[in-house]
């Protein structure tokens, strides 16, 4: 068909379009301009506390914002949230489905959400009148698994899902406000920017996409991993996205210049990223791997100054709570680790 | 699990390609990377992972001294 035959040629006219531009800023690396700094010392970190109680794999975790609360699910369908100084459980919450990939800690404190093969959202309200914790709504429509999901507020909340969309919902109304259409592959994994104008997504396409949330728009899509990315988050600033893939790298890309600055990558390093988090300057970057550890990166240099073992099997979800006080693993030999 | 390759689609891509290329990159390299070391720098001393916390100011590390209740 000749229409397809033209919209193929404007497509990789404008794909050369993007890689000229992004050569055009291309004045210096990240590389050249850390040429002077020093690496960071060596960062040893010790296991403070651990949580026990799931009878299965953990899938995933999130802190409050209290940076001592987290919640944690597990395919022993259970949402545990958890008081990480004390090492009480505040709330241990049934679910309808035990196939649970993803949880979130709203921003108040007040409701926790999670989902997973059963395709659906399901939120809980932890500060309910008699005490009890119950679903306030199931978020249905996703075709495919919860992978991830994210609050912006008690009202909205933003999830990734293996039928290839991310959506914004209104809790209150259980419907969707807007469908994020675009990647090629499951979505894994999405984080919201601190200013919660934008998020981003990776995906099973091996790109991560850059979304204005209110304008509901894909800005920018960067590529470069070999397989699937499988974690996400912003670095700290907001102005820069890090991405764990199974192709065993992390990579920064920069938003403003719009692509990748470096690569975390070694050659001993052969097992999948599961999960990442940056510490509160963002110099450190802490990535989950399949080999059970969880590998420390000074962000900046690109350099291992550390490695957390502790754990007996895969590090499935890692989290640094918003003090910065504390780094949380999750496994699936069914323990959370609290490490600083 | 994705649809399948046809005009629509097609043009979907176009579409979302020209709203790319039509991003103002106006920051060089050199000065976005400047940015995140000068970020890394200024909050330094607020990462505890990073600098290390003392024993008596960490929430998570067990007292081993006994506490009168």
């Amino acid at each position: 068909m000749g229409e397809m035959e033209d919209l193929q040629k404007e497509a990789n006219n404008l794909k050369d379009q993007i890689t000229a531009a992004r050569k055009a800023v291309q004045d210096s690396t990240l590389q050249e301009t850390v040429a002077g700094t020093t690496v960071v010392g060596r960062v040893q970190l010790k296991t403070r506390k651990t949580l026990r109680g799931h009878l299965a794999k953990i899938y995933a975790m999130h802190w409050g914002a209290d940076s001592t609360l987290c919640v944690s699910a597990s395919q022993d369908g259970k949402l545990i949230v958890w008081d990480s100084i004390s090492t009480n459980k505040v709330n241990a919450i049934p679910l309808k489905s035990s196939w649970v990939m993803t949880c979130s800690y709203a921003p108040s404190g007040n409701l926790v959400a999670c989902g997973g093969l059963d395709n659906m959202c399901s939120i809980y309200n932890l500060k309910g009148k008699d005490g009890n914790v119950k679903v306030m709504r199931e978020l249905a429509a996703h075709t495919g698994y919860l992978s991830c999901c994210r609050f912006l507020s008690d009202t909205e909340i933003i999830t990734s899902s293996g039928d290839c969309t991310c959506v914004l919902w209104d809790i209150e109304t259980g419907t969707q406000k807007t469908i994020f259409a675009g990647h090629m592959g499951d979505c894994m994994s999405l984080a919201v920017s601190p200013d919660f104008n934008f998020f981003i997504s990776g995906a099973c396409d091996f790109t991560a996409k850059l979304w204005d949330i209110r304008e509901a728009q894909c800005r920018q899509t960067f590529s470069g991993h070999e397989s699937d990315i499988n974690a996400i988050g912003f670095f700290p600033n907001g102005n820069a996205v890090i991405t764990g893939s199974d192709d065993a790298t992390c990579k920064l890309y920069d938003l403003r210049s719009d692509q990748e600055l470096i690569t975390y990558q070694d050659s001993s390093i052969m097992c999948g990223v599961t999960s990442l988090a940056p510490s509160k300057s963002g110099r450190l970057l802490l990535a989950g791997h399949d080999d059970f550890n969880v590998n420390i990166w000074d962000a900046l240099k690109s350099e291992r100054v550390g490695v957390l073992a502790g754990h007996d099997n895969r590090v499935s979800c890692i989290g640094v709570s918003s003090d910065g006080m504390a780094c949380c693993t999750g496994s699936w030999d069914s323990f959370l680790k609290i490490w600083n | 699990m994705c649809s399948s390759n046809s005009v629509i689609q097609a043009q979907k891509l176009v579409d979302q390609l020209r709203v790319e290329a039509g991003m103002e990159r106006i920051k060089q390299i050199s000065l976005t990377a400047a940015d995140l070391v000068r970020y890394c720098q200024e909050h330094r001393r607020h990462d505890p992972l990073l600098t290390g916390i003392a024993a008596s100011s960490n929430p998570f590390k067990d007292k081993k001294s006994c506490v009168l209740l």
